[in-house]
């Protein structure tokens, strides 16, 4: 397929503005470089970007940036919803480790470095041939590294606060590693919060979790409303090992959300779910790829999309099972609620599959609210505005039983029930 | 009284016999080898086309020449050389029948044996029901025998070649020729429009019921020749037509290509309904000669209430490539596909559907089998979408795959565009296999394990057969069983 080549103003600032540095993190910023000069920024005729268009998206350029930030963060701060159920936090503005904003916990189990104070070299994953891994691997400058030894848990929540704010037209670009050795586990909050101008969040996430292990990982996207936020999650899972992963997204003008889950051992199980809440013309493309290469491993997926006004959600799940995989077991859905003319949903639900002893299915629907329930509701004197949050409260609210802590629960509910209260 | 004389006139031409896999020796008046402008030219001028047509293929061709190959499908196959290919054969005479059977390759044979001669299948048919089949009979590229055609001119019907539709009807074809699958849609589609040799046309006039179904037999028949049909369909106002296509193809070495393009116009109130039996050849146990079949088949509701049903069997071609669709532009229209798409060995399908909800109320219906033995790829890809003005759109998508065996794969790709909100749309998919516990009851009821396989898959695949119409039923129920033989044990 011909790639356009003319460089867009974003893709100049780019390739212009890149410095490897002379850290332990310089060679895999070249690395990153080198991979994002060959693909540029995602366009319409590249397959999995057909409904986001980065290169049209991203009409201006976002050097890349870090630090400078302006505004109230304590404020920002402050309003992190789950900053009081986390018994730890690593907080990082506009790209920059804040030690300030921060409270590591005291365990010798447990492992938690900002890369940038790293003296040594920290284990990064490997480049993948992805254009949001490549600016990642590029531009990073900072992110939390946290490992967890074998055997012990980090149950009590660990936050990872993400604060942007900036007036200059600035790309922020994080990269965290959770790296769960056998038998540990740990439930992490991430947490991104941005001001009101625009800028350019690109925030990846890695997770290794060896046999038996388990992550708990809830992430809150409410970045500022005109900001862009590009991001992917990467896990490895060993055998035995369970990933419990939710993501909330509201904030941003434009979004774009990548799962890339792979099975390395058996009896492996993987929760991978989420809701959109999003208005006026937010976009939000939640790509997930799932990769069973080992047999009998679980995977469920559970989107739930409210679109208002002139947003617009999309959801692309990918279910790949290796000829290997017998006795796999996926489910995928997608449930998209349009509660306005102009709202659109798209989805993208795809299966493929090379073992023959397995279960797999996906569902998407899309439509908007049952006439029906809210007539019941109505009859029994509830109002219909009432009666509508009622029903799209219960909607989203299905999402949130993935996740085990209850604290949590009540605080996505919560969020949600502000975000229909501001309808 | 006609129907026997329908039979005995498919019987005077041999039409059932090339089922068995013969290459009838017919004298075949070839253009050379490649496609350019002369080319392009020849093809019209042998068919004696007014200017216009010419020129509409001279367009087509230039668009074809600026456009690249799709490679997005899941498929795989070295690349055509279309400088390689001939893209024009007629027949000079009628074929004095073909010779024995004892040449023809006895595993083959066998195949239709236990398939059922389609044509015995008509005379009970006819004799029992009282149906009727008016066969127009392609060999090759051009239309050999139209019968029936009386009584359907009674009825005001037209349904002809479609080369002798540009001469005599060429209102009609100026009118809607391209109209639903425009010259440059794709590049086969493009191919397609420059060099097709012949299909059929059918004109239903404003408030007539087809009184019979209609029927063509495609084959490919001369080496080295693509097939370029091209089918067009219009059903007037109020009008009903059942149309049937079925499809087989001699045992070949080289890979043949097959590029056709359907497309069908219902206005107000009309209904069409459209049924495919494709058994082409697959190729052997390697995949290797096997048919390349890139068919583009559209259906514009175009009217109020109109309605457009595709009812598909695949077993058959090395490559499918094909995605019947419906635009649904007429208000209250509606659009129904159902699908069996079954590969085996190392056959490759990539087939779908795609529903384009543009009237307000428009339903559609997506019922797809999917089964996949060998080493087979079968790949289901579809389109639901909705315009903003689509209010009210309504769609129910299942796709369900069945794999056999652990060597071969299953793909679902489906893409849904809602962009009201009043669209209500609904997608399923499932993937499974056999269970033991199916197997062993069957086995235990004296099934062997390769007619227990081809029962249990006939009642998955149950739904869409039901769809058929009655002359297919029986004989793809066979085909089925035959299809996945040698896929277990």
């Amino acid at each position: 397929m011909a790639i356009a080549t003319q460089k867009t103003a974003a893709e100049t600032a780019y390739l212009e503005g890149f410095d490897a540095g002379g850290d332990w993190l310089a060679a895999e910023r070249q690395k990153g470089f080198d991979a994002f000069a060959v693909t540029g920024l995602p366009h319409r005729r590249m397959e999995d970007w057909k409904w986001t268009d980065l290169r049209q998206l991203i009409g201006k350029a976002y050097p890349p940036a870090k630090g400078g930030a302006v505004g109230d963060i304590d404020a920002l701060a402050a309003k992190c919803p789950l900053k009081d159920i986390a018994r730890g936090h690593l907080t990082f503005v506009n790209g920059e480790y804040d030690a300030g904003r921060s409270q590591l916990p005291a365990s010798g189990d447990v492992e938690v470095t900002a890369l940038s104070t790293a003296s040594s070299a920290l284990p990064i994953g490997e480049t993948a041939a992805d254009p949001i891994d490549g600016l990642n691997r590029a531009y990073v400058t900072d992110g939390a590294f946290i490992r967890i030894k074998a055997g012990s848990n980090a149950d009590a929540p660990l936050e990872l606060v993400f604060i942007n704010s900036s007036r200059a037209e600035a790309t922020f670009t994080t990269r965290n590693v959770i790296e769960l050795e056998d038998g540990a586990s740990a439930t992490v909050f991430e947490t991104h919060m941005g001001g009101h101008d625009a800028y350019v969040s690109n925030s990846v996430t890695e997770v290794r979790l060896g046999n038996g292990a388990r992550l708990d990982r809830v992430k809150l996207q409410m970045e500022g409303a005109a900001s862009y936020h590009l991001s992917n999650l990467k896990a490895d899972l060993g055998a035995e090992a369970k990933l419990q992963d939710f993501t909330l997204t509201m904030g941003s003008a434009t979004t774009r959300q990548q799962g890339f889950i792979t099975f390395n051992g058996e009896h492996t199980d993987a929760t991978v779910s989420g809701a959109f809440l999003l208005n006026r013309k937010q976009h939000n493309d939640t790509r997930l790829v799932v990769d069973h290469k080992v047999p009998n491993c679980v995977s469920r997926e559970l989107f739930k999309c409210v679109m208002d006004d002139e947003a617009r959600g999309i959801f692309q799940g990918k279910v790949i099972v290796r000829q290997d995989a017998q006795k796999t077991d996926g489910k995928q859905s997608s449930h998209a609620l349009l509660l306005s003319p102009t709202a659109e949903f798209d989805a993208k639900p795809e299966l493929e599959i090379y073992a023959d002893d397995v279960v797999c299915g996906h569902g998407a629907t899309s439509g908007d609210l049952d006439e029906n329930l809210l007539f019941y509701l109505r009859a029994r004197g509830i109002p219909e505005k009432k009666a509508k949050s009622m029903l799209i409260s219960a909607f989203v609210a299905e999402s949130f039983d993935d996740v085990d802590n209850e604290a949590v629960r009540d605080v996505l509910k919560d969020l949600a029930d502000s975000w229909l209260a501001a309808r | 009284m006609a129907d026997v004389e329908t039979i005995e006139r498919v019987r005077e031409i041999e039409v059932d016999k090339y089922k068995y896999g013969f290459e009838t020796e017919l004298e075949s008046e070839l253009a050379p080898k490649g496609l350019n402008e002369d080319i392009v030219k020849f093809i019209s001028a042998k068919k004696g086309e007014p200017d216009w047509m010419l020129e509409w293929r001279l367009e087509a061709y230039a668009r074809w020449r600026q456009m690249t190959e799709p490679t997005w499908a899941k498929v795989d196959y070295p690349k055509i050389d279309f400088e390689d290919l001939y893209y024009y054969a007629a027949p000079k005479v009628q074929g004095d029948g073909p010779k024995s059977l004892d040449e023809v390759d006895p595993e083959l044979l066998r195949t239709y044996e236990k398939l059922g001669i389609p044509l015995k299948e008509q005379e009970v048919l006819a004799g029992v029901e009282g149906a009727r089949v008016a066969v127009d009979a392609v060999f090759d590229s051009v239309s050999v025998v139209t019968t029936f055609k009386e009584e359907l001119a009674k009825a005001g019907v037209i349904f002809c070649p479609i080369s002798e539709a540009v001469r005599e009807h060429p209102e009609l074809v100026k009118k809607y020729l391209g109209s639903v699958v425009p010259q440059a849609d794709n590049f086969y589609a493009a191919l397609n429009s420059a060099v097709f040799s012949d299909g059929s046309f059918v004109y239903i006039p404003e408030g007539v019921r087809c009184p019979m179904e209609l029927s063509t037999y495609f084959r490919i028949n001369e080496k080295n020749t693509g097939q370029f049909e091209r089918t067009l369909i219009i059903a007037d106002k109020g009008s009903y037509v059942s149309y049937l296509e079925g499809c087989t193809a001699p045992m070949r070495d080289e890979n043949q290509l097959h590029a056709a393009v359907v497309e069908l116009v219902a206005l107000d109130d009309a209904e069409i309904k459209y049924s495919t039996v494709q058994n082409w050849y697959p190729g052997d146990s390697e995949g290797k000669g096997g048919i390349y079949n890139f068919v583009t088949k559209r259906a514009d509701c175009r009217g109020h209430h109109s309605k457009v049903s595709w009812t598909q069997v695949e077993t058959g071609s090395a490559i499918t490539w094909k995605y019947p669709s419906c635009i649904l532009r007429g208000d209250n229209s509606r659009g129904e596909f159902y699908s069996i798409a079954i590969s085996n060995g190392k056959q490759q399908v990539d087939s779908g559907t795609k529903m384009i909800h543009l009237g307000k109320n428009s339903s559609s219906r997506i019922i797809s089998k999917g089964i996949a033995a060998g080493r087979s790829d079968n790949t289901y890809r579809g389109l639901v979408s909705a315009h903003r003005k689509a209010t009210n759109a309504r769609n129910f998508t299942q796709c369900d795959s069945l794999l056999i065996g652990d060597r071969c794969g299953a793909h679902t790709v489906p893409y849904i565009e809602a962009k009201t909100s009043t669209a209500q749309f609904e997608h399923e998919a499932t993937t499974s296999k056999i269970s033991d516990d199916q197997m062993f009851y069957c086995q235990a009821r004296g099934l062997n394990e390769e007619e227990a396989v081809a029962l249990i898959v006939n009642g998955f695949v149950r739904d869409v057969i039901q769809q058929l119409p009655m002359e297919f039923m029986a004989e793809t129920q066979r085909l089925i069983g035959i299809s996945l033989e040698g896929s277990v044990g």
